[in-house]
């Protein structure tokens, strides 16, 4: 690298520089081009693309995490009320049930009529 | 010692544009900033002056794109061209950049975005690529006289327009 073009690398780095230097290099029509250039080629690298604000990034980084404990939480729900429900069921029984109504029959008595 | 948190958002805004141009699409870039916090909340963050501590984060971030380049086994790919003229005119800037950063040899490239897009000193891209800082400095050096011939038709369009824009921003004040 020429004692010019370090110099002005060093300048834009915002790294020490003999100001000595510096001077002759900006004396020279080429030290001042390349400057120039530099200095635009610094802005055209730039991407154009915004960052997207960094709390999309945690709500992004956090969102697995949440659908994993909603999940959870849904399946302790879910087997709590299982265990409940089987807790109060009635154990299973081999008598019959009580009967819910009784019909009587009465004997068939014939009345006459057509044979 | 700096949190996983902390140090990430101070660094966010530094590892996207580096991810932006390192992988040449903001989606990628996007995902590939995210990789690194989650890859740093996973370790320890070294106890270590702020530089070193960057420098380490960057170390990551470049294994992190050198992987994704690997995978892809592509060069940047270029953000879709819209038919608005004047974003139209930024993409074809926006794709010669790409092009020409896909050229240089990927440590002169990664030594040249960490400096000039993402802002690093020189102490800490050679922490961060495992160079000396003389290294650094002359490969950062090397890529930016390769870009600047390279890039010579964006330079000049780009110098044209500042002196335009300044020329009506000073005959705007002018009564």
């Amino acid at each position: 690298m020429s004692r010019t073009h370090d110099a002005i690398s060093a300048l834009l780095d915002n790294e020490p520089f003999n100001p000595q230097e510096l001077l002759e290099a900006l004396n020279d029509p080429a030290g001042r081009a390349l400057l120039i250039d530099l200095a635009s080629l610094r802005q055209i690298v730039q991407p154009s693309e915004a960052p997207p604000p960094i709390a999309r990034v945690d709500a992004a980084r956090r969102r697995p995490w949440q659908l994993i404990a909603a999940a959870a939480a849904l399946l302790v729900a879910l087997a709590g009320g299982y265990a409940a429900g089987t807790r109060q069921t009635l154990p299973p029984s081999t008598d019959a049930p009580p009967p819910t109504r009784i019909v009587q029959a009465v004997p068939f008595t014939p009345t006459g009529g057509t044979p | 010692m700096a949190s996983p948190e902390a140090l990430f958002a101070a660094n966010y805004h530094r590892l996207f544009k580096y991810f932006c141009r390192a992988a040449g699409s903001a989606e990628t870039a996007r995902d590939l900033t995210q990789e690194v916090f989650l890859r740093v909340s996973r370790t320890r963050v070294p106890s270590a002056p702020e530089g070193e501590v960057r420098a380490w984060l960057f170390r990551i971030a470049r294994n992190l794109a050198l992987d994704h380049h690997r995978q892809h086994r592509r060069r940047p790919e270029p953000s879709l061209l819209t038919g608005e003229p004047s974003r139209a005119a930024s993409q074809d800037v926006n794709l010669a950049v790409n092009e020409a950063l896909a050229s240089l040899p990927t440590l002169d490239r990664d030594v040249f975005l960490m400096r000039e897009v993402a802002g690093l000193g020189y102490q800490e891209i050679a922490g961060a690529c495992e160079l000396s800082p003389d290294a650094v400095r002359s490969r950062v050096h090397r890529a930016r006289l390769q870009l600047r011939q390279q890039l010579a038709a964006p330079i000049a369009t780009f110098q044209t327009l500042a002196a335009r824009r300044a020329e009506d921003m000073h005959e705007t004040r002018e009564p």
